[in-house]
């Protein structure tokens, strides 16, 4: 191993301790970012020590949850992936997991490479990493003000993967347009997924938080035969005929049990299979169906896939079970308005009224333009809350959207402080009933913070 | 006694949870007891004449925006126009704002022209403008402040006879040159700020609406409590200051 690697592996290992003996965060993003300052070809280098090479998920929504099953499925198959795995998702963060799981010389134990990828960092991890498979699982409109608009940031993704080796695979979610749209033209082998015969889930009628509505290649706007989740469905170009890819992978016979998961069947060329999906939402549906299609190009065996499914606990923050003394908590993590959604969605499917926790940052990781919380339909919430507590930097506007929406609630507390409020909230919910937090992503840390302090739930990198 | 809102294009310039902006007006009115309806005013929709109090268009992606402004110059723009002028209302931001300007030169493609409500004009520049925004202005309320979140590369430039919505304090504005953010004109407000605007500066959602009533010659509006908002404002001021 290059020298220059070596001594960029071992600054960056001396960091990684030292944040984690100084207690100030787990290391993720640090190391990483000193490597490669230090030498820019750090990532390549370590890399081309993978004898399975690297696969990529990207997409707006699911990153982590997709990867992090997807890791456990490599996991079982024995193919013991290095993966990026508190959803440090820069160029960074895979750089510090690369640095965290090797040895001094350099030597990684792992034989496959398994990162989570920020949209807009896709180019760059494709250049470095040279992935032999690349996953993009949807595109919404998210962080307003870090990206320009989508079509711009499909139209790099693809120039990304059009460069990638031709043997390559690309896993693409057929149900939106604007990421299936990718796969046209592409020399690499394209394998698609999504939804089928989705029966009673499917809406003749598109949800607010919905983006791409026309057609990636002529621009004509798209009609749909049906909506599943935001701009996901079964739609074909007006003008041009171009329409919705048929799934390799696909899901059927789809039973939603609101928080409980989903039950389907899942099939793939040569068989299929039925799963039990134990996290909640469509939204969840597809991520699941974005690792299995992963993992069956990684040519994984579909038992073992199915078996890392059915035993899957969602990776940390993003849905997260909590027992407090006699009382539960239930936190989801929502970034955009196509999550939140989805989440709102879930959460009424329950019967009951619900006592609920929102909490707004708006750190660089929330995203600091907080607009997009007016493009979510709280509607939906209407008659269906007894407590709200807003929460987090930006508590009053979260709380303006409430007002605005005239949701009904029983009572609407305002507390910037995320422990005061989780406190308040906890004990407005009767014994035996659960608190439901939903907070953006930097509120979700605080909050596993507070309750890691209380011993509530185990710290982020031991997990 | 109601008020009838004007929606342009809904389903092409709305990217950006500037309908906020909307729900806001609609409730503030609800309120206080006046009814309220919304028309969507859509692509080869005509205006009728003195059928709508306030108008309202957000912000679009490029591709919306050339399409919305063949349907302003072919269908809709002079109607508009004479509505302004005969008393109506307007709130426009963004993209809507760019095309209610006189006209708007993109880098390396045609002129787009606007409906000329506002004496102003577009440019795009090749640096975007991102950020919370604090700007001193006369509809500001209270407070005497609004406050918002910009994201544009367009620099619009304000004619005399146009007056800015505000002076930025912190933020860029309308060009990062002048200071001025935004443009009125009469009933007309042009803005570039998201958040979305309104629910966070009610004098500016208070001002709209008495415009649109002043024209059937009612009277003025009651104080609504505005507590949430205006604490919503102040957190959001503190917060522009602070991560400026």
């Amino acid at each position: 191993m290059r020298f220059r690697t070596r001594l960029a592996l071992a600054i960056g290992k001396i960091i990684g301790a030292s944040s984690r003996l100084l207690n100030i965060g787990g290391g993720s993003t640090l190391p990483g970012r000193v490597a490669r300052r230090m030498y820019p070809g750090f990532v390549p280098s370590m890399v081309s020590g993978l004898p399975l090479g690297c696969a990529l998920v990207t997409g707006t929504n699911g990153k982590t949850t997709t990867a992090t099953l997807l890791a456990s499925i490599l996991d079982r198959a024995g193919l013991t992936p290095v993966h990026n795995r508190t959803g440090a998702n820069l160029m960074a963060g895979i750089a510090s997991a690369l640095i965290r799981e090797s040895n001094l010389s350099g030597r990684l134990a792992a034989r496959i490479g398994l990162f989570e990828v920020d949209e807009a960092a896709l180019p760059a991890a494709v250049v470095d990493a040279s992935p032999r498979l690349v996953l993009v699982n949807n595109l919404f409109r998210d962080q307003l003000d870090r990206y320009g608009e989508l079509d711009t940031l499909a139209k790099k993704m693809k120039t990304a993967i059009n460069g990638m080796d031709p043997a390559a695979t690309v896993a693409l979610n057929a149900d939106d347009p604007l990421v299936a749209s990718i796969g046209y033209g592409l020399e690499q082998k394209v394998v698609y997924y999504g939804i089928e015969a989705a029966g009673r889930y499917a809406s003749a009628t598109m949800q607010h938080a919905a983006d791409s509505k026309h057609c990636a290649e002529c621009g004509a706007p798209l009609e749909y035969e049906y909506y599943l989740f935001g701009h996901m469905g079964r739609y074909r170009c007006t003008s041009c005929g171009r329409e919705r890819p048929r799934p390799d992978v696909f899901a059927t016979d789809l039973e939603m049990a609101g928080m409980n998961g989903t039950r389907c069947n899942v099939h793939y060329p040569g068989g299929s299979t039925a799963v039990s999906i134990p996290l909640p939402g469509l939204y969840n549906v597809y991520n699941i169906l974005g690792a299995m299609a992963a993992g069956l190009a990684l040519e994984v065996d579909p038992d073992i896939i199915t078996g890392a499914v059915e035993e899957f606990t969602a990776a940390f923050g993003r849905v997260e079970r909590v027992e407090t003394g006699d009382r539960k908590i239930l936190m989801i993590l929502a970034k955009n308005p196509a999550g939140f959604n989805e989440v709102i969605r879930t959460l009424m499917t329950e019967p009951g009224r619900k006592d609920v926790l929102l909490a707004l940052n708006d750190n660089i990781a929330d995203g600091r333009d907080v607009s997009w919380i007016w493009d979510v339909d709280f509607e939906m919430f209407r008659g269906r809350l007894l407590n709200v507590v807003c929460s987090g930097i930006r508590g009053w506007d979260m709380a303006l959207r409430v007002k605005y929406s005239e949701l009904q609630q029983q009572s609407l507390t305002i507390e910037t402080d995320l422990e005061k409020a989780l406190d308040f909230a906890l004990d407005k919910v009767v014994p035996g009933g659960t608190l439901y937090m939903v907070p953006t992503y930097t509120a979700m840390l605080d909050l596993r913070r507070i309750m890691v302090k209380r011993g509530l739930v185990t710290p982020y990198w031991e997990g | 006694m109601n008020v009838r809102i004007g929606y342009l294009y809904r389903d092409l310039m709305n990217i950006y949870g500037d309908d906020g902006n909307v729900l806001a007006l609609i409730q503030r009115c609800r309120w206080r007891g006046i009814a309220v309806e919304v028309q969507d005013l859509a692509l080869g929709e005509p205006i009728v004449p003195g059928r709508h109090d306030i108008f309202f268009m957000g912000g679009g992606q490029d591709r919306e925006q050339v399409l919305v402004c063949k349907d302003l110059a072919d269908v809709k723009g002079e109607a508009i126009k004479r509505e302004i002028e005969d008393g109506a209302a307007a709130l426009v931001i963004c993209g809507g704002y760019q095309l209610f300007g006189k006209f708007y030169r993109p880098f390396d493609s045609d002129e787009l022209p606007g409906i000329g409500v506002f004496d102003a004009y577009t440019v795009a520049g090749d640096t975007r403008f991102i950020g919370n925004v604090v700007a001193k202005s006369a509809l500001g309320g209270k407070s005497g402040v609004i406050v918002g979140f910009e994201n544009h590369s367009g620099k619009t430039h304000l004619g005399e006879r146009c007056n800015p919505l505000g002076m930025v304090t912190v933020g860029h504005g309308n060009n990062g040159e002048d200071r001025t953010e935004g443009a009125v004109h009469m009933g007309a407000v042009g803005t570039y700020l998201h958040g979305s605007l309104l629910p966070k500066n009610p004098g500016v959602a208070d001002f709209l609406i008495e415009r649109a009533l002043a024209r059937r010659g009612h009277v003025p509006l009651r104080p609504l409590d505005d507590t949430i908002e205006l604490t919503a404002q102040e957190v959001a001021i503190a917060r522009a200051r602070k991560t400026h």
